[in-house]
């Protein structure tokens, strides 16, 4: 019988306290039970000068069944709480989307039938809720995500008990980031500096070309919308290592807010900036200006959307892309409508972005 | 009544037969054909017989029709003796190889005196009712066109009891000689007192076998068509005896609307036929034009009369000494006075006592598929009476196209009523077809609902259901709207009377008077909604609590029972000091409420619950008893245990 995780141990504490407060509301004091929770979202996430990146405010919201309208969300928070406890209670681990199915249910009679959780989302949200309620991150639930970001480059990590060299010399593949972190260590960086790029595909581009050795750089990607291991990956590589963080992503409205997602953070994960968010990386491409600069031809740009240009207009607003270089970047994609994938420099020949593009950038940039 | 006959016999109708290419212009030939053309008269029989839709006679509808035919008439002929109706309408299968029906309707009226009865059922054209009052037959069309039907499609008499007041009841057989419009008398006889069908002092009976169709949709028509009746006429006894079942609609109230009386004649809708009449009335008396303008037309003192004279530039003469140009110059002048507004004593509103009594105890005709185990499944008819839980009535006296129109408007909310309906009545008729287009619709969709201080977000949230599909929050609400505009001449949209057209200002008059009732209950619906809003919260926490419980047992221990009484507990309150800060019920004449309302929470339904509760139940039901006393209003009442302490509160506030 292994010895009961101490940080486990905490969480169901925290759990079954707050359990208690309900019921003794409930039964000795005869009040509804409620609790508050800092409220999630775009009103209630407030840029810090500070540190740099987008935090909570302070903004709460009263959960209790006093309302008809908060039945349901009290409901769903308190058996999400008690699924978690299940969880840790049986040394288990799971998904988000197991713990959605591991919970699902109808609620009402044969008349009036409907779901407990109306999609993932609410589930999501409930499992949010718990994190800030109990003050614990997700990660120490042992909930997580399927992984998604990948690495490879000059580093050593530990997975449980496995020693997991990502330097796999052969450039034939990079390796998945793990998602439950609690069991994750990096064991040794010798890399000089860490390149994160949008996407899966470019980043084997780059690798291919070799990059990784000419450069001593590790190579990261979030795929897309980066997971939570992945921004603490970048977090810890360039805080705790001391290695300089370069991001690359489209020239679109979209890839600008995957890249700031690293560097500022998010309004829905504001709450965990402090875990995820790393304010030193710079983001040095793609830029809107290096279309035209880079002869991008134009059978290679995309017109923008409606929806870019809204993004776009909300983004020039911000109080962290209010520095003169952001602003032009702006204005230009504003007055050229105009947006480019990095893919799109295959067009100039399929090693010009890892040789030519990257190189010059991070000249200009001064990080090699 | 013969007078009329007299006008309308002249009335003949010519067709023209056109050979071949009969009369084709424009042959540049310049062949003159000498086409004959036959003209020819045709009997009014023949002439509805063959184009039976006019009356409404198609294929589908003959049965529908002819129920309403008879009903009307049953109806019209008891209003017009001011007796109690007491109709009993049958429709049988006789022979369903060849689609035989037989129809019978036996009514309390005043009955048809023997010398007229087969005129008065076979020849079209025919009628009591050619008079300026508002009836709901009008034409002497409807019973014709089942007797000359069942002429035209079966071997079978007519069959006909009438008893009219100073006379033995009387029996006949008839058929309509439809070439030429006259009745055929196969039998007469009085009838011998052990064969009587009429109970009463008058009374009148007819049975005719029809050939028809009749689908399901038709057929739930038919019940429609008799249950909204019966809302419009209360105090009716009304029995349908079919094959599926016998249903019958009791009588809810024993006061009838006054009758209409005969008016004469609005100057403002004078022409020249109506004046030649009037003089042809007065010409053996020698009367004056003067004189027969007073006495034939309604609003028109000595003065106005000698005024209109005057204007015309006419000297006074006996009236039938004026030619067809001098009396034109009468009606033009007549269409440029003002006269006052035409009386209404013509019109029979239902009235705020009838329709409330039609509101307040609707039945509705459910029909009950029993399957069984050798047969075909088989439908089985029965009746249930919907109570609201409010109704309210308001009404607008206007004129429409010259003719004083009265529009009237009921709506009954809440109770057993679980969905949203139109009901639309014209001269009490219930009209069934054509509803989106009719006016009421229009005049329903443009009335805000917000006027009953509700807003569409609200009655959509709290009303959710899996039927209503509609963008309008109007649907949603557990309502029925009753429109009735009665009037001599409705501006029906169509020739198959079906629906209202907006003419002049009828929608504005139907819109205020929808706005005025949407006032008049928003005090009540509010409350109402708030109750709902109430229900649906505690059926929330019905549903929630166990989730919540389990939650919390599984993490900590905890005694699950006593977990769940104790929420339960703590939710019934919080939901009864929210119910406690409900507005008491407006006292408002207007708003007839359904005695006590039932705020219909529903009842605990977990043991440790109802043990809780038991104590608090029994003394509801304590107070309801001694409310019962006192209440003189208080009704049988199938209400289920309904929010204990909020009546607690009431009855202590009393």
């Amino acid at each position: 019988m292994p010895t009961r995780d101490k940080g486990h141990q905490d969480v169901i504490r925290k759990i079954k306290s707050i359990m208690k407060t309900i019921s003794d509301d409930v039964i000795l004091k005869q009040i509804m039970p409620s609790f508050e929770v800092p409220k999630i979202g775009y009103d209630n996430t407030v840029w810090s000068d500070d540190k740099r990146m987008l935090t909570i405010g302070n903004k709460t919201v009263l959960i209790g069944p006093h309302s008809a309208k908060k039945i349901p969300t009290f409901s769903q928070y308190l058996v999400m709480a008690n699924a978690i406890r299940r969880l840790l209670d049986e040394e288990m681990e799971s998904t988000i989307r197991g713990l959605y199915y591991a919970t699902l249910s109808t609620v009402g009679d044969e008349k009036n039938k409907q779901k407990f959780w109306n999609s993932q989302e609410d589930s999501d949200n409930a499992i949010k809720a718990i994190e800030l309620i109990t003050n614990v991150p997700r990660e120490e639930f042992s909930v997580t995500s399927k992984p998604k970001g990948m690495i490879s480059g000059p580093i050593t990590l530990r997975v449980g008990g496995d020693l997991i060299d990502c330097n796999l010399g052969s450039r034939a593949t990079s390796q998945l980031i793990p998602t439950n972190i609690r069991d994750l260590e990096i064991v040794d960086v010798k890399a000089d500096l860490v390149m994160v790029v949008e996407k899966d595909t470019v980043l084997n581009n780059i690798r291919k070309s070799g990059f990784i050795q000419k450069y001593n750089a590790i190579l990261l990607t979030g795929s897309g919308e980066p997971d939570r291991a992945t921004r603490m990956m970048v977090k810890t590589l360039n805080e705790k290592w001391k290695k300089p963080v370069v991001i690359f992503a489209d020239a679109d409205p979209w890839g600008l807010g995957i890249a700031l997602r690293y560097k500022i953070g998010s309004e829905s994960l504001s709450y965990d900036s402090d875990r995820l968010v790393t304010p030193d990386a710079k983001v040095l491409g793609m830029m809107f200006s290096d279309i035209y600069e880079y002869n991008i031809p134009e059978v290679a740009r995309l017109a923008a959307t409606e929806e870019d240009v809204n993004r776009a207009h909300d983004m020039k607003k911000k109080p962290w892309l209010q520095d003169r270089k952001w602003k032009k970047e702006l204005n230009l994609f504003l007055e050229r409508k105009e947006k480019c994938e990095l893919d799109a420099f295959f067009k100039h020949g399929f090693k010009y972005l890892a040789e030519t593009y990257l190189p010059n950038k991070l000249r200009e940039a001064g990080v090699i | 009544m013969l007078d009329n006959l007299h006008c309308l016999k002249n009335k003949a109708t010519i067709e023209v037969i056109n050979r071949s290419n009969g009369t084709k212009a424009g042959n540049h030939e310049n062949i003159i054909h000498r086409n004959k053309i036959h003209y020819h008269r045709k009997a009014e029989s023949e002439f509805f017989v063959d184009n039976s839709a006019l009356a409404g006679f198609t294929g589908e509808r003959i049965l529908y029709m002819a129920v309403r035919e008879l009903l009307e008439n049953a109806l019209d002929s008891c209003e017009i003796n001011h007796v109690l109706p007491d109709i009993d309408l049958r429709l049988r299968v006789l022979d369903p190889e060849n689609d035989l029906w037989i129809i019978s309707c036996k009514d309390n009226g005043i009955g048809i005196p023997s010398d007229k009865l087969p005129v008065a059922v076979c020849s079209f054209l025919t009628s009591g009712k050619y008079v300026e009052k508002q009836q709901r037959g009008l034409f002497g069309v409807g019973l014709k066109m089942i007797a000359a039907f069942s002429t035209k499609d079966t071997d079978h008499p007519l069959r006909v009891w009438s008893k009219s007041i100073d006379e033995p009841e009387y029996y006949f057989d008839l058929r309509t000689d439809i070439g030429t419009n006259k009745p055929i008398v196969l039998e007469k006889r009085v009838v011998k007192d052990a064969e009587r069908e009429i109970e009463g002092e008058f009374g009148f009976k007819v049975e005719a076998v029809l050939r028809a169709r009749l689908s399901p949709v038709t057929r739930n028509k038919i019940y429609d068509y008799i249950s909204q009746t019966s809302v419009v006429n209360p105090y009716a006894v009304l029995t349908f005896d079919s094959d599926e079942g016998s249903v019958t609609f009791e009588r809810r109230t024993s006061v009838m609307p006054v009758p209409a009386k005969e008016v004469l004649p609005h100057p403002a809708d004078m022409d020249l036929k109506t004046l030649r009449k009037a003089i042809l009335n007065h010409v053996s008396q020698k009367t004056t034009l003067h004189g027969v303008l007073c006495n034939s037309f309604q609003k028109m003192s000595g003065e106005k009369a000698r005024e209109i004279v005057v204007k015309a530039a006419l000297d006074l003469r006996l009236a039938d000494k004026y030619n067809e140009h001098e009396l034109i110059r009468v009606v033009n002048v007549c269409k440029h006075t003002k006269f006052q507004s035409p009386n209404t004593d013509h019109l029979s509103p239902i009235g705020e006592k009838i329709l409330t009594a039609g509101m307040t105890s609707e039945y509705a005709v459910i029909m009950n598929k029993e399957n069984n185990q050798n047969t075909a499944p088989q439908t089985h008819l029965s009746v249930r009476l919907l109570k609201p839980s409010l109704t309210a009535y308001s009404s607008r006296t206007c004129v429409i196209n010259n003719r004083p129109t009265v529009v009237e408007c009921g709506i009954a909310y809440g109770g057993d009523i679980g969905s949203f309906k139109l009901f639309r009545f014209a001269n009490k008729i219930p009209l069934l077809y054509d509803e989106g287009s009719d006016v009421a619709k229009e005049v329903i969709s443009e009335v805000e609902i917000n006027k009953m201080g509700i807003s569409k977000k609200e009655v959509k949230e709290q009303f959710r259901n899996a039927e209503t599909r509609s963008d309008r929050a109007i649907d949603y609400l557990p309502m029925h709207i009753f429109f009735h505009i009665c009037s001599t001449k409705i501006p029906y949209k169509t020739a198959g009377k079906e629906s209202i057209a907006a003419e002049g200002d009828l929608k504005r008059y139907m819109k205020s008077c929808l706005s005025d009732l949407y006032r008049k209950v928003s005090a009540q619906i509010r409350r109402e909604l708030k109750i709902k809003e109430n229900e649906n919260k505690l059926k929330l926490y019905r549903h929630y609590i166990p989730f919540i419980v389990d939650a919390i047992s599984e993490s900590i221990k905890i005694d699950v029972k006593k977990l769940t009484s104790a929420f339960n507990l703590l939710a019934e309150k919080y939901i009864r000091n929210e119910m406690s800060s409900l507005p008491e019920r407006p006292s408002e004449n207007n708003v007839t409420s359904a005695e006590d309302i039932s705020t219909a929470l529903p009842t605990a339904e977990t043991h440790e619950r109802s043990k809780v509760n038991s104590k608090t139940i029994s003394s509801v039901r304590h107070t309801r008893k001694t409310k019962a006393l006192n209440t003189q209003k208080i009704r049988q009442s199938d209400i289920q245990v309904t929010l204990d302490n909020f009546k607690q509160t009431k009855a202590k506030k009393r």
